[in-house]
C-alpha cells in the first residue's frame, strides 16, 4: 500500500475517535510545551547572564586582604607595579573601597566609593556619559574630584542626573566635585556594583578618606582568559616574597571569569533540571499511547484479521499502527508548541526571562515524535505479527 | 469428472494437528482435493468437522502439518510470509461469515482496499471498485458505512471486495450464516452469477440447502473428505 493511502487509513481511524485521541495527545501536549518553555527558559536565562556579565572582563583576578578593617600588612601600590611585571598579567591597579554616606543636594544615601587610578577606568569599560572621566593629572593634584556610577547619579538626583556634573557631593562629609557620570557596565566581578559607586582619584582617598586605615585591593587583568591561572601563581609567589610575615595566606584571590562560567553552569544546571522533568512527563505520556494503543489494536483484532486476509503484510500493519501512534504524539507536539508560545507572555508576567527558539520548537517536536516511534512500536509489533486466524476468530 | 480446465486447488494428503499440550488433535485427517477453474463448489460438513480449518489452509491462512497444497501451481507450503500476503491479495478473495467489512470506511473504501494493497493507484482503485459495487447493485450505497447497510447489503459490499482484484477463487466462509433467507437467497443468485461469468467459487457450509446449489460438494466429516467432489447427497 502506498504511504499516501496508509496516512488516509491512519487520517480516518484517528478522527473517528476524536476524544480519545486529544485524551491521548494530553500528555505528549504537555511534554512538549514543557520542552519547549525550558529551552525558552534556557535562552532566556543564558542572555540574562551574557547581558549582566557583557562589560566584565573575564581576565579580572581582584587581591583583596582576606580580613576585614585594619591589616598590619596591607598590599600596597608597590605590589600592583610587581604584579604587572609578570608576563601573563596585563595590568595592575591599586584600589581603595570603602562605604559610606553621599549626599548630594541634602539628599543622603549610603554607597561606596572606589578610589583609583586612571587606567582603571579603560580596563573596567568606565566611559562616562556626561562630563569626564578620572585623569592622571587629578592623580598628581589629589583634586577633589568624583566621577559617580550611573545608578548612584539616577539615586542622588532622583532619577535626572543631567544636573549633577559640575556640582558637589559629600563623601562622608567631605566635599567632592562631580566632573563626570559613568555609562552602566552590570556586574563587575568585583564584588562591589561600579554602577552604584562614587569614584574618585587614588592619592584623594589615601589622603582624606581612607588615611591609615588605607587597605587596597589590587585589581589584576590577566593577558587573557587562558592565562588567568598562570597569572592567580605569579601573583602568589610576588605575594610571598613581598609579604614575608603572613604570606599569600592573608591575601584573598578571585578571579571574574569563574564567576561568570559559574552563572552560566547554574543557569545550564536549571535548563537540565527541567528539561529532566520534561522527559518524564514525556515518558509518561509515551506509557499512555502505548497503552491506548494496545486498547486499539485489541480492539480492531479483526479488523487485523480481515486486513491480512485481503493481503495486508506484516510491514503494512505495523506501519499503519505505528504512523497511528506518531500521528497521535505529532499533534499532541504540534498543540504543546502552540501552548508553549502562549505561555511565555506567562513567563514574562512572572519575571522569567523566556526566548522563544526554533531550537526549541524543534527540539520538542522531535521528542514528541521519537516518544510515539518508540511507544508506538510495541504494539504496533503486536499487532502485525497476530495470527490472522486467531485475529480473524477474536470476538 | 473428467476436466480439461485448469487446476486451482491441489490440495494432497493435508494433515493439520493441533498440539494441546501433550493431546494431539488431528483436525484434518489426510485431504486430498481439487478445485478446477470455473467450478462452483461447497465444502459441507458439521461444526468441528475440520472445514473451517480447511478453508484457513485453503486461503493460505495457515499452513498444514503435512501434505502438499499448490494454489494456481504455485507451492504454497513454500511461500514466506510475505509472499502468502502477496497470494491472498492477488489470487484469493474472501467472503466472511461476518462480513467483516472495516466499519470506519465507506463500502467504496472498503472495496478498494485490497486493490490499495496491491499497490494499485487510488483513482484507478476507486473506478474498479465502483464497478463492482454497481454490479452487485450497490451503487447509491458508495458512501455508506457498514452501521448504515443491511446485513444482505454489508454482505453484498464484502462480495464486491471478494472479486474486485480477480482473484483465482472466491472463499466464502458461511457466507449465509448470518443473513435472513430472503437475503440468503440474494447471495446466492449473487454467487451463481458470478460464476457464470468465469469466478471459481468455493462456499464453505454445514447447510445443505446451500449446498445443493452449487454444482460440487465435497463432504467433510472428523476432519475427513468423503468424497471426491461429485455432486450428490451422502
Amino acid at each position: 500500500m502506498k504511504l499516501k493511502q496508509l496516512l488516509k487509513l491512519v487520517f480516518i481511524n484517528i478522527t473517528q475517535n476524536k476524544v480519545r485521541t486529544f485524551l491521548t495527545t494530553l500528555g505528549v501536549i504537555v511534554g512538549t510545551a514543557t520542552i519547549f518553555m525550558v529551552v525558552a527558559i534556557g535562552a532566556g536565562g543564558e542572555a540574562r547572564v551574557n547581558e549582566q556579565y557583557a562589560k566584565l572582563n573575564v581576565g579580572t583576578i581582584i587581591v583583596m586582604p582576606a580580613a576585614r578593617g585594619k591589616v598590619a600588612d596591607p598590599l600596597t601600590k608597590k605590589d600592583a607595579l610587581l604584579f604587572q611585571e609578570s608576563e601573563n598579567v596585563a595590568r595592575a591597579f591599586p584600589l581603595l573601597r570603602g562605604n559610606g554616606s553621599i549626599t548630594y543636594d541634602n539628599f543622603s544615601t549610603n554607597a561606596g566609593f572606589q578610589a583609583i587610578q586612571p587606567g582603571f577606568q579603560d580596563s573596567n569599560h568606565l566611559t562616562v556619559q556626561q562630563g569626564r572621566a578620572l585623569v592622571e593629572d587629578d592623580e598628581k593634584k589629589k583634586n577633589k574630584y568624583a566621577v559617580v556610577g550611573a545608578e548612584l547619579a539616577n539615586t542622588l538626583t532622583d532619577g535626572n542626573p543631567s544636573g549633577i556634573v559640575g556640582r558637589s557631593i559629600s563623601i562622608n562629609s567631605r566635599k567632592f566635585e562631580v566632573v563626570g557620570v559613568y555609562n552602566p557596565v552590570g556586574d563587575s566581578g568585583t564584588g562591589m556594583s561600579y554602577d552604584d559607586s562614587a569614584f574618585i582619584p587614588y592619592t584623594v582617598g589615601e589622603k582624606y578618606l581612607l588615611g591609615t586605615r588605607a587597605n587596597p585591593t589590587i585589581i589584576v587583568q590577566a593577558t587573557g582568559l587562558e592565562t588567568v591561572q598562570s597569572a592567580i601563581e605569579d601573583i602568589t609567589n610576588i605575594l610571598n616574597e613581598t609579604h614575608r610575615a603572613g604570606g599569600a595566606e592573608q591575601f584573598r584571590i578571585l578571579d571574574a571569569g569563574s564567576r561568570l562560567v559559574a552563572a552560566q553552569e547554574s543557569a545550564r544546571t536549571m535548563s537540565l533540571l527541567l528539561l529532566a522533568v520534561a522527559a518524564v512527563v514525556l515518558i509518561v505520556s509515551g506509557i499512555g499511547i502505548m497503552n491506548v494503543m494496545f486498547v486499539t489494536v485489541k480492539e480492531r483484532t479483526r479488523e487485523i484479521g480481515t486486513l491480512k486476509a485481503i493481503g495486508a503484510k506484516k510491514r503494512e500493519i505495523l506501519g499503519q499502527f505505528l504512523i497511528e501512534a506518531v500521528v497521535i504524539s505529532l499533534v499532541g507536539g504540534v498543540l504543546g508548541v502552540i501552548i508553549g508560545f502562549a505561555a511565555v507572555p506567562l513567563l514574562k508576567y512572572f519575571e522569567l526571562p523566556a526566548l522563544p527558539s526554533i531550537s526549541g520548537i524543534l527540539l520538542g517536536l522531535v521528542f514528541s515524535v521519537i516518544t510515539g516511534v518508540f511507544f508506538g512500536f510495541y504494539p504496533a509489533w503486536k499487532a502485525a505479527e497476530l495470527n490472522p486466524i486467531d485475529a480473524l476468530r477474536y470476538e | 469428472m473428467a476436466n480439461n480446465a485448469k487446476c486451482i486447488i491441489d490440495a494432497k494428503n493435508i494433515v493439520k494437528i493441533y498440539q494441546n499440550g501433550s493431546d494431539e488433535l488431528k483436525v484434518l485427517d489426510d485431504v486430498t482435493l481439487q478445485v478446477f477453474e470455473g467450478d462452483f463448489t461447497a465444502i459441507l460438513g458439521p461444526s468441528g468437522s475440520g472445514k473451517s480449518t480447511l478453508m484457513n489452509i485453503l486461503g493460505c491462512l495457515d499452513l498444514p502439518t503435512s501434505g502438499q497444497y499448490l494454489l494456481d501451481g504455485l507451492d504454497v507450503l513454500k511461500a514466506s510470509d510475505n509472499e502468502l500476503s502477496g497470494i491472498r491479495n492477488k489470487k484469493i478473495g474472501f467472503v466472511f461469515q461476518k462480513f467483516n467489512l472495516l466499519p470506519r470506511l465507506t463500502a467504496l473504501q472498503n472495496v478498494m482496499l485490497p486493490l490499495l494493497y496491491r499497490g494499485i493507484s487510488e483513482s484507478e482503485a476507486m473506478e474498479r471498485a465502483k464497478q463492482k459495487l454497481t454490479l452487485l447493485g450497490l451503487e447509491d450505497r458508495l458512501t455508506h458505512r457498514p452501521n448504515e447497510l443491511s446485513g444482505g447489503q454489508q454482505q453484498r459490499v464484502a462480495i464486491a471486495r471478494a472479486i474486485v482484484g480477480n482473484p483465482d477463487i472466491v472463499l466464502a466462509d458461511e457466507p449465509t450464516g448470518n443473513l435472513d433467507s430472503k437475503s440468503s437467497q440474494d447471495a446466492m443468485e449473487i454467487f451463481k452469477e458470478l460464476n457464470q461469468q468465469g469466478n471459481t467459487i468455493v462456499i464453505i457450509t454445514h447447510d445443505i440447502e446451500v449446498a445443493e446449489q452449487v454444482n460440487k460438494i465435497f463432504y467433510i466429516r472428523d476432519g475427513k473428505i468423503y468424497n471426491d467432489g461429485g455432486k450428490g447427497v451422502g
